[in-house]
């Protein structure tokens, strides 16, 4: 992270922090978002990632610490003196107005001249393929049709900072799949930093530029899907990052070794050990299918350990059909060492 | 059958005042037989004050008193609909003991209010006292139909820039139009059948709302019953809410359910 320049644009948090009664729901958080650039708040439910989305967004008030937008001191602003625009998990949109009236009603009260309004309604129903929306309902629309709405209504602000709270969690796997192409599109092409919510490693790691692992309210790592992927800094971030996600074997006395499951390699114990490998006798469990991958579910010494492994490899045929005894081998660079109280990465 | 038995129940007496309404005073005071009559509305209509004076002055006291009542239980129950819970609920608590106050303790002091305030015998200054025993329903009613409005919905409108009049006007009355309907009805038909206060409070003749008119007709004499005049007094009376109810059923219910289910 850079350290204070005098113009630094974008979105910048300081040691925010906010506690209700004996809970702090947020500690110490310190970040910067640039112009242009997605961040994802990735977490647990309760980590603090829509408590801090919240505060910027001024629905709720920061304990202490500050937040600074395109220059300026906004911690204590009402919300609608921020230039922020919000879109929320369930939407809200307005259910008796129509689509064109929820896009056009907030910038009728502030009073933007009636054909600037139109103007940028149209293009904005364009931009979304809503037009033939115009003049449904809310509960008149699918799930992809509210979102887009809703993402249209945050668009027409033309705010200096964008805010999305879980915005594809009510739409099916598939949907939210295809969206997510198009939404990254449309929030690059604003030039507005973007704070994007989620509890969902994929979306994250999909859209964002760079991802912020949040977990009680404390920031456990910031940097982009690949950094926090191959380097984690404690078992946590390792954890919550990776599908299936990291094995943790208790290795060492008080140390715990994490080995992805694509990293690990089914071969015949008598194959011969060279001196960059590491071997560990298993016993196998059972086999789950992805179609063009498979996942090995083994027994290593007392724990569970899982195998990822191309349907074609010789690791899958081996965890399939082979009667002898067999080993997990992986390359000891692909090791990541975690202290077992702390959780701390041991380098 | 059971519903056929219900409706007997509860059109029953209805009809059967529809059915007395009509009949000479002769037939229903028993020995002579048959025969339809108008007479008895005829009477009420050119009476003095003519009936209908009273159902204005009803329908005058009925809406003030709905819109005083409203004016002041909208703000309310916004207000405790976003304090804090538990404070919120210490208020609804006193708010409901007050209307479980009974309401017949209150008419001496009430009176003493309308002498030294010279708010005897006028129509609008009835609605004070209405507005003041319904408001703890109203604001009760429209409590819990404002915390079934989900809060994002507010804070969007809040991250649009809209200041509180813009929210209230824009985005949660709309949504609360079935409950304020309901709940103007529901002071409406208390205004309009309240007794006791607008019989203390009016003496005048032609300001007289339909309650204590209707008294009046049914003691005008000490030697018959006015059996006739009483039944087409309460026809005509009723007429009017019974038109309001058919009109708006449907949101008189979807209001009085609204806190049963979530949106």
């Amino acid at each position: 992270m850079t350290s204070s320049s005098p113009a630094r644009t974008g979105l910048v948090l300081s040691q925010l922090c906010r506690r209700v009664g004996q809970q702090t729901l947020l500690k110490d958080l310190s970040l910067e978002v640039a112009p242009g650039e997605i961040l994802a708040l990735l977490g647990p439910s309760g980590c603090g990632k829509s408590t801090t989305l919240r505060c910027v967004a001024g629905l709720d008030r920061a304990s202490s610490g500050s937040i600074e937008l395109a220059g300026e001191e906004i911690t204590a602003r009402p919300p609608a003196e921020r230039n922020v625009a919000m879109v929320f998990q369930s939407y809200a949109l307005y259910p008796h107005l129509s689509v064109r009236k929820n896009l056009s009603l907030g910038l009728e009260l502030r009073r933007v001249p009636q054909a600037e309004i139109e103007d940028d309604v149209e293009r904005v129903l364009a931009l979304l393929q809503l037009e033939a929306c115009r003049e449904r309902k809310p509960a008149e629309l699918s799930g992809g049709q509210r979102q887009r709405v809703a993402l249209a209504r945050a668009l027409l602000r033309k705010p200096a900072l964008f805010l999305l709270d879980e915005p594809m969690s009510n739409l099916d796997a598939q949907l939210r799949e295809d969206l997510r192409g198009e939404l990254r599109g449309i929030l690059r092409s604003t030039g507005a930093p973007v704070v994007y919510v989620t509890h969902d490693q994929h979306e994250a790691m999909g859209l964002a530029d760079r991802i912020a692992v949040l977990k009680t309210g404390e920031l456990q790592q910031l940097g982009s899907a690949a950094e926090l992927y191959k380097d984690p800094q404690n078992q946590f971030v390792a954890s919550f990052l990776g599908s299936p996600s990291i094995n943790l074997l208790p290795l060492h006395p008080g140390e715990l070794v994490g080995l992805r499951p694509e990293h690990l390699e089914v071969v015949e114990a008598s194959n011969p050990l060279t001196p960059e490998l590491a071997a560990l006798d298993a016993q196998r469990e059972h086999l789950e299918w992805l179609g063009d991958r498979v996942i090995s579910h083994w027994r290593v010494r007392g724990s569970s350990v899982k195998v990822l492994s191309d349907a074609q490899s010789q690791s899958a045929a081996l965890a399939q059909s082979h009667n002898g005894p067999l080993q997990l081998r992986w390359k000891r660079e692909h090791e990541l060492h975690f202290e077992q109280a702390s959780g701390r990465r041991i380098r | 059958m059971a519903r056929l038995l219900l409706l007997i129940w509860s059109l029953g007496p209805m009809l059967w005042q529809l059915y007395t309404s009509f009949r000479p005073s002769a037939v229903l005071t028993g020995g002579a037989r048959g025969g339809w009559t108008l007479e008895h509305y005829q009477q009420l209509l050119n009476g003095e004050p003519p009936f209908l004076t009273y159902l204005l002055n009803s329908g005058i006291v009925g809406l003030s008193s709905t819109v005083v009542t409203l004016l002041l239980a909208i703000p309310c129950a916004y207000a405790l609909s976003r304090m804090q819970a538990h404070r919120a609920r210490t208020i609804s608590v006193a708010v409901a003991a007050a209307a479980a106050f009974p309401a017949v303790l209150l008419f001496l002091a009430l009176l003493e209010v309308a002498r030294d305030f010279h708010l005897a015998n006028n129509l609008l200054a009835l609605s004070l006292p209405y507005a003041g025993l319904c408001l703890p329903l109203a604001i009760l009613l429209l409590q819990a139909a404002f915390r079934d409005i989900p809060v994002e919905l507010e804070e969007a409108a809040l991250m649009e820039g809209m200041s509180l009049w813009q929210r209230l006007r824009w985005v949660l009355l709309p949504l609360m139009a079935p409950a304020i309907s309901s709940a103007a009805l529901l002071i409406f038909i208390f205004c309009w059948n309240e007794y006791p206060i607008a019989l203390t409070w009016l003496s005048q003749a032609d300001l007289l709302t339909l309650a204590p008119a209707i008294a009046r007709i049914a003691g005008s004499s000490i030697f018959t019953v006015p059996y006739g005049a009483f039944a087409a007094a309460t026809v005509l009376g009723s007429a009017p809410l019974l038109l309001i109810m058919l009109l708006f059923q449907r949101q008189i219910i979807s209001g009085l359910t609204q806190g049963a289910i979530k949106g």
